[in-house]
C-alpha cells in the first residue's frame, strides 16, 4: 500500500471503498512455529534493560501480572538457536520479507523497530517496517468477510497496544466477525463466551487462565511488554493522602483535598496539561484521559486505583439483584449541574440512549449498554427507547437481557451529560455540538474561562454536593494525549501534575529536583499482532 | 519569492549594478571583495567536495554499519572506536552521518536538478515560442508559486504520503516555478538577439534553437539557481523531519538524525548525537551558498567582456 | 491606474477558483477521512463498521466529489467557511482565534529583521571592503544555513532553560494576557523566525545603500560640506530604504508559511500550528481554508506591491 504520485492518477479511477480483486498467496505466519520462532528471537529482557532503561516490564501474556495471570506460562526467553530450529522445521523461506507496521510517531518506537529488525536478522528473518499513514484504522483493523480465510489487511505484523479497562477487552477482539488477524475458531469463541458470561470471579479467572494457556502456544499476539503509567507532580503539590492509580481513567484521586503552595499573589493554582485545543473531547470514548473529563463531570460510582467500583458518587446508593440482571441507582438529592439545574435519573437515561448512537463509544460502555433489555431493538431502530431503562425522579433501574460482568466498572467511568443542554444533539455529530466549546458539568470544578489553544481555567464549583475543593484554580495548557512539551514545561515550572507513558519524558522528569514521578501499574500491553490467516492478499 | 515582475526587475537591476562592480568601485575595496568572494567560493567548493566524497565513499570510510544495533554499547561518547559516539540503539553516529549524507544530498541536489530540468525545460521553450503555450505555462507557475512554500509541501505530503521518492517529487513540484521564471526571463531577452533571428531565417527548428542555441547562453544563472535551491531543499528536508512529515524515520538522513535533538534529554546530555550532524548540515548548506555566490559573481553576463 | 488595478484583480479571481479546485481535488485523493482521525487506533477495534459508515454519512463524506466541491464553494462565496470536522468549530472562529497570534509573531519578526538587517546592511555598505563587511557577509550566509528548528531548540535550551531569561514557549497565561505581558514569550520565536529574513534584508539594504551613495545628489551633498553622518543617514539611508521596505512588505505573507515550524517549536498557537494539526488530523475543510487564505494573502500582497510599483513607475502599466 505504498503510496506514490502514480497513485494520485490511479485513485481517481478507483471507486472509494471497493476493493480491487487481489491474488492470494499462502501466509507463512499462519504456521504456529514461525510465530514461536519470532517470540524466541526477540530479546525483550535486554531491550527493556537498555532501550527502555528499565521503564517497562517484560510480558509473557496479554493479561497483566496479578490476580488474572495464569501460572507456568512459557516466557519465550531469548533463545536464537531454538528460533532457528523452529524456522528450519517450518521450512522458513529466507527470502520472505516481513512487513511490520506501527502507528506511533515517536523516536523510541522507531528505535524498537530497528532493534527487532536486527534481532530477527540474527535468526535469518528479514523484515521492513513502516508507519501507517492516512486511513490507519482501516489498514489496522479491516476484518475479512465471513467465512473467508484470506486476511483483509496487508501487513504481516502490527506493533501496537491494547489499553484495557477490563480484562475481557484483551481477548474479545478475537471474536467471530471482529478478528482482524487471528482466524476465528470454535475454541476461541467458546472461551470468549466463558470470560464474558459470568460475574463469578473464580469462574472468570478459570476461563482467563485457559485462554492464556491457549494463546501462550498460539501467539495470536506476541506480548512484548507491560507499559506502566507515570504520574508526575511538582513539589508544590500535596495530595493529602489522595491515591495514585490508573490516571488514564477515573478513580478516587481525592482532588477535593489536594493542597498546593500559593504563588506570589497568594493564589493556589495547579498547572497541568491535556487541556482543550479546539474543543473539549467528550468523555464517552476516553472517560478520564483529559483533565476536563476528570474534573468537570462525575460518574455514578467512584472507583479505586485499579478502577474497581468502591463507593458512591452521583449515585448515593446502588443495588444489584442476586442474578445480576437488575441494577438500580439512587441519585444524590443535591447534585446539580454547574448552571444550577438538578441532576436527575432522566439525564442518565437520556445519556445511555444517546451514547448507544454515538459512533465513538468506549467498548466497555458499549458492551454494558447493549446488554440492557431492548437495547438491540433500540439500536436497530425498532424501538424509540430502551425497554429495560426506567427513570423516576432520582431513581434509575436497569433491566439486563444478558449478564454483563462489567456493569459496575462501566458506571464507575460513564459520565452522564445534561439533557437540558444537549437534548437537541444529533448523536452522530455529538462531538460537533457547541456544548463542547464550554461544557457545563456536574463535577467538583467548573469552567471559569477558556482560551482555546492557550489555556483553560477551572475553579471549584461552589454548590458541589461533595464539598468545595481546597485549591483555588486548575490551569490546563492545551495538549494532545502525547504531549511533546512535557519536559520543557516541567523544567520551566509550568506543570504541577500530569501523567505520561513516554520513557524519555520519565527519565528527564526524574532528573529534575522539583518533580517526583510515581509509576502506576495499568492494564496496558504492547504486543506484536500476528497476521495468522492462512492466506494473504498479494 | 514570486509574482511581482516589476519588483523583480527593480531588484535585478540593483543586483546587476552591485555585481557589475559599479557599486563597489574605487580601488582596493572592490578588489578585496572579489578576492574574498572567490576565496569563499573556493572554500565552499572544498567543503562541498569533502562532504560529498565522504558520503559517496561512506562504506570505505566508516568502519561500522550505520544500521548495526548494539544495545550494550548505547549512548557512548566519542572515542577512537566511535568517532562521533553512539546513539540510543548503539549505532555508530559517524557512520550514520556519512550514510545520511547520501540521502540528504540526493534529496537536495537531486530535487534541485530535477526542478531545474522541469523548470528550465518548460521555460526555455515557452519563453522562446511565446503565445498561448507561454501563457499557460506562466499561469501554471503562478498557481504553484502563489502558495507559501511550506504550506504547499505539507499539503502534498498529506496527499501522497511519506516516502523518499514522494519527497523528491514534492520538492520538484514546489520548486520548479522559480527556475521556470528565471529561464523564461533569460529567454525573453536572448530572443531579441541577432543570432536568434539569423537562425530563424535559416529555418532552424524552434526546439533546436531554444535548447541548442539559446539555452547555453543562460546556463550561468541556472547554475546559481540550482545551488541555492539545493541549499533550500536540504534545509527543508531537515524541517520536515522535525514535523515528522519528512523522509520515513527508518532511513538515516541528516534531518532524521538531527531530529533526535527534539528529546530534551538528548539535547542536554548527549551532544554528540546532534552537534556533529548539525554542524555538517550547516557547513554543507554554507558551502553550497558560498559556491552559489561565487558562481553568481563569475557567470553573470554583465561581468563578461 | 484604475483599469490597471481592475485588470489585476480580474486575473486573481479565476486563479483563486482554479487553486481552490486543485486543493479540493488534492485532499480528495488523501487516503482516509476525518472519521479515521476522530477514533484513535488504540480503541478502534471495539467499534463496528456500520457505526463508522453512519458517521461518514452524517458528515456528508459519502456524497460525490463534484457535489461536495460545489456545496463547499457556494458556501464559501456566501461567507460560510464551514466547520472543522474534528470539533465542529466554525473555521471563521478558528481564524479569528489564531490569526492574531501569527500576525503579532510575524510583525515582530519583521521588525527585528528590518532593524537588524538594515543596520547591518548599512554598516556593511559604509565600510565596504573592510573586515567587518566581509564578516557580516559570512555571518549572513551562516544565518541562512542553520536549520531553523535546530536554532530554535538551542535557543530554548540556552535562554529559557539554562539562563531562565525567557519562557520556554506558549503565548498566554491567565492574568497575563496583554501584549506587554506576552512580550517575553514573543521575543525568542520572533528572533528565530527573523533569522532567515535578516540575511536577505541585509543583502538588499547593503546594495541599495551603495546604489544611493553613488548618486549625484549625494556627491552634491558631500561637496556642499555637509557632515558625513548627515550625508549617509539623512540622504543615503532614506533613499535606500524605499526598495527595502517594498521587499519587506512582500515578505510578510511568506512569513505565514515560514512560521509553521517555529510555531511548533515554541508552542505558539498561531495559524501555522493549526495547519500542522489539521494536516495530521486530515481535517479537510480546515486544511483547505488555511491553504486558501495563505494563498489569498500572498496574492493580495503581490497585487498591492504591483500597484505601488506601477504608481512609482508608470511604464509598468503598459505591460
Amino acid at each position: 500500500m505504498k503510496r506514490t504520485l502514480t497513485a494520485l492518477a490511479l485513485s481517481t479511477a478507483l471507486s472509494v471503498g471497493a476493493l480491487p480483486a487481489l491474488a492470494e498467496s499462502a501466509n507463512p505466519l499462519s504456521d504456529e512455529r514461525v510465530r514461536q520462532a519470532i517470540a524466541y528471537a526477540i530479546d525483550m529482557e535486554t531491550i527493556v534493560d537498555t532501550l527502555f532503561e528499565g521503564k517497562a516490564i517484560v510480558a509473557d501474556s496479554m493479561i497483566p501480572n496479578g490476580f488474572w495471570k495464569a501460572d507456568g506460562l512459557n516466557t519465550y526467553a531469548y533463545d536464537p538457536d531454538k528460533a532457528r530450529a523452529l524456522l528450519e522445521e517450518a521450512n522458513w523461506d529466507e527470502d520472505y520479507v516481513l512487513d511490520v507496521v506501527f502507528y506511533y510517531g515517536d523516536q523510541l518506537t522507531v528505535d524498537l523497530m530497528t532493534v527487532l529488525q536486527s534481532q530477527l536478522a540474527d535468526v535469518g528473518m528479514q523484515m521492513t517496517y513502516r508507519k501507517l499513514e492516512g486511513d490507519v484504522v482501516t489498514q489496522l483493523t479491516a476484518v475479512p468477510e465471513t467465512g473467508s480465510d484470506t486476511s483483509a489487511v496487508d501487513w504481516d505484523i502490527a506493533y501496537g497496544a491494547k489499553a484495557a479497562l477490563v480484562m475481557q477487552e484483551y481477548y474479545n477482539v478475537y471474536m467471530d466477525g471482529h478478528s482482524t488477524y487471528t482466524p476465528t475458531d470454535d475454541q476461541r469463541n467458546e472461551l470468549i463466551r466463558r470470560i464474558n458470561g459470568t460475574a463469578d470471579i473464580d469462574e472468570q479467572r478459570a476461563a482467563f487462565v485457559d485462554f492464556q494457556k491457549l494463546e501462550n502456544d498460539a501467539l495470536s499476539d506476541i506480548p512484548l511488554y507491560y507499559q506502566q503509567l507515570y504520574i508526575f507532580e511538582s513539589d508544590r503539590v500535596d495530595r493529602m493522602g489522595g491515591l495514585y492509580g490508573n490516571a488514564q481513567f477515573n478513580y478516587d484521586w481525592g482532588i477535593l483535598d489536594w493542597e498546593i503552595e500559593p504563588d506570589e499573589n497568594g493564589k493556589r493554582i495547579l498547572y497541568t496539561n491535556k487541556g482543550p485545543i479546539q474543543f473539549f473531547f467528550h468523555p464517552w470514548l476516553n472517560p478520564g484521559l483529559r483533565i476536563g473529563n476528570k474534573v468537570l463531570w462525575d460518574r455514578l460510582l467512584s472507583a479505586d486505583g485499579s478502577l474497581v467500583p468502591n463507593g458512591p458518587q452521583l449515585a448515593e446508593s446502588w443495588e444489584v439483584s442476586s442474578d445480576g440482571l437488575t441494577v438500580s441507582f439512587d441519585l444524590q438529592d443535591n447534585a446539580t449541574w454547574h448552571d444550577g439545574t438538578p441532576v436527575t435519573a432522566e439525564d442518565v437515561s437520556w445519556s445511555i440512549h444517546t451514547a448507544l448512537k454515538v459512533p465513538a463509544l468506549n467498548g466497555v460502555l458499549s458492551n454494558t449498554f447493549s446488554s440492557i433489555e431492548g437495547a438491540e431493538d433500540y439500536k436497530a431502530g425498532n424501538a424509540d427507547s430502551i425497554a429495560g431503562i426506567t427513570a423516576d425522579g432520582d431513581k434509575l433501574t436497569l433491566q439486563f437481557a444478558v449478564l454483563d460482568p462489567n456493569v459496575l466498572v462501566s458506571f464507575g467511568q460513564f459520565a452522564p451529560m445534561p439533557k437540558h443542554l444537549l437534548g437537541d444533539v444529533n448523536p452522530l455529530e455529538f462531538q460537533q455540538h457547541a456544548y463542547w466549546q464550554n461544557p457545563v458539568g456536574n463535577g467538583p470544578f467548573r469552567i471559569e474561562e477558556v482560551k482555546m489553544n492557550d489555556f483553560a481555567r477551572f475553579v471549584p464549583y461552589e454548590n458541589y454536593y461533595g464539598g468545595t475543593a481546597k485549591i483555588d484554580e486548575i490551569v490546563a495548557f492545551p495538549s494532545e494525549d502525547n504531549d511533546p512539551n512535557v519536559v520543557k514545561n516541567a523544567a520551566a515550572g509550568r506543570l504541577d501534575y500530569g501523567f505520561t507513558k513516554s520513557v524519555a519524558d520519565v527519565q528527564a522528569l526524574e532528573a529534575m529536583e522539583h518533580m517526583r514521578v510515581i509509576a502506576a501499574d495499568i492494564p496496558y500491553t504492547r504486543s506484536l499482532r500476528m497476521n495468522a490467516y492462512p492466506k494473504q492478499p498479494d | 519569492m514570486s509574482t511581482s515582475a516589476a519588483l523583480n526587475r527593480r531588484f535585478d537591476k540593483l543586483k546587476a549594478l552591485e555585481e557589475s562592480g559599479k557599486l563597489k568601485s574605487r580601488g582596493s575595496g572592490r578588489a578585496f571583495r572579489k578576492l574574498l568572494s572567490n576565496r569563499l567560493a573556493v572554500l565552499g567548493l572544498v567543503m562541498f567536495t569533502i562532504i560529498l566524497l565522504a558520503s559517496v565513499f561512506a562504506p570505505l570510510i566508516a568502519e561500522h554499519d550505520p544500521l548495526r544495533v548494539d544495545l550494550r554499547s548505547r549512548l557512548l561518547p566519542p572515542s577512537a572506536e566511535h568517532w562521533f559516539g553512539t546513539d540510543m540503539t548503539g549505532r555508530d553516529v559517524f557512520a550514520r552521518v556519512l550514510y545520511g549524507g547520501r540521502i540528504s544530498i540526493l534529496v537536495g541536489l537531486g530535487s534541485a536538478l530535477l526542478a531545474a530540468v522541469v523548470g528550465v525545460g518548460i521555460g526555455c521553450y515557452t519563453g522562446y515560442k511565446g503565445g498561448w503555450i507561454d501563457t499557460v505555462a506562466l499561469r501554471t507557475s503562478e498557481i504553484f508559486m502563489s502558495f507559501p512554500q511550506l504550506i504547499l509541501v505539507l499539503m502534498l505530503v498529506a496527499i501522497v504520503g511519506q516516502s523518499l521518492v514522494n519527497l523528491i517529487l514534492i520538492f520538484v513540484v514546489t520548486g520548479w516555478g522559480p527556475m521556470y521564471r528565471m529561464a523564461r526571463a533569460r529567454m525573453l531577452s536572448i530572443r531579441e538577439e541577432e543570432f536568434v533571428q539569423a537562425l530563424e531565417s535559416f529555418g532552424v527548428g524552434s526546439i533546436r534553437i531554444a535548447y541548442k542555441h539559446m539555452l547555453p547562453n543562460a546556463l550561468g544563472p541556472i547554475m546559481v539557481n540550482i545551488t541555492l535551491t539545493t541549499a533550500m531543499f536540504i534545509l527543508a528536508e531537515a524541517g520536515l523531519s522535525f514535523l515528522g512529515l519528512g523522509v520515513p524515520l527508518q532511513i538515516p538522513t541528516w534531518g532524521n538524525i538531527l531530529n533526535a535533538a527534539q528529546d530534551l534529554r538528548i539535547l542536554q546530555n548527549y551532544w554528540w548525537i546532534w552537534l556533529p550532524v548539525g554542524l555538517v548540515i550547516s557547513s554543507f548548506v554554507l558551502a553550497v551558498n558560498f559556491i552559489g555566490d561565487g558562481l553568481r559573481d563569475s557567470t553573470d553576463p554583465t561581468m563578461q567582456g | 491606474m484604475l483599469t490597471y488595478t481592475l485588470r489585476r484583480i480580474m486575473i486573481l479571481i479565476p486563479m483563486l477558483l482554479v487553486i481552490s479546485f486543485l486543493v479540493y481535488l488534492g485532499l480528495e485523493l488523501t487516503p482516509g477521512d476525518a472519521v479515521e482521525y476522530m477514533i484513535p487506533p488504540d480503541v478502534a477495534n471495539t467499534l463496528s463498521r456500520e457505526a463508522l459508515d453512519e458517521l461518514r454519512e452524517a458528515l456528508g463524506l459519502n456524497k460525490s466529489f463534484l457535489e461536495r466541491y460545489w456545496i463547499w464553494l457556494t458556501n464559501v462565496l456566501q461567507g460560510n467557511f464551514g466547520h472543522s470536522t474534528s470539533g465542529g468549530v466554525p473555521i471563521s472562529q478558528i481564524f479569528l482565534d489564531r490569526l492574531p497570534a501569527t500576525i503579532e509573531l510575524s510583525i515582530l519578526a519583521l521588525f527585528f529583521s528590518t532593524v537588524i538587517g538594515c543596520t547591518l546592511g548599512t554598516i556593511s555598505a559604509l565600510r565596504r571592503g573592510s573586515a567587518s563587511d566581509s564578516l557580516l557577509t559570512v555571518a549572513g550566509m551562516l544565518g541562512v544555513s542553520i536549520p531553523e528548528f535546530f536554532f530554535g531548540l538551542v535557543a530554548i535550551l540556552t535562554f529559557a532553560l539554562n539562563l531562565a531569561w525567557l519562557p520556554v514557549g506558549g503565548r498566554l497565561l491567565p492574568g497575563y494576557e496583554t501584549l506587554w505581558d506576552r512580550l517575553p514569550n514573543l521575543i525568542l520565536p520572533a528572533l528565530v523566525l527573523s533569522l532567515m529574513m535578516t540575511a536577505g534584508v541585509m543583502r538588499y539594504s547593503r546594495a541599495a545603500m551603495l546604489d544611493a551613495l553613488s548618486r549625484e545628489y549625494i556627491r552634491t551633498a558631500r561637496a556642499k560640506g555637509l557632515p558625513e553622518w548627515r550625508v549617509n543617514f539623512v540622504h543615503g539611508f532614506r533613499t535606500a530604504l524605499t526598495p527595502v521596505i517594498v521587499l519587506i512588505g512582500f515578505r510578510l505573507p511568506t512569513l505565514i508559511g515560514g512560521s509553521v515550524i517555529i510555531e511548533q517549536v515554541f508552542q505558539w498557537p498561531g495559524v501555522g500550528n493549526e495547519f500542522v494539526t489539521a494536516v495530521r488530523s486530515q481535517d479537510y475543510p480546515l486544511v483547505m481554508m488555511i491553504a486558501l487564505f495563505s494563498v489569498l494573502a500572498m496574492l493580495l500582497a503581490s497585487l498591492i506591491i504591483d500597484i505601488l510599483t506601477a504608481l512609482i513607475d508608470p511604464r509598468v502599466r503598459l505591460e
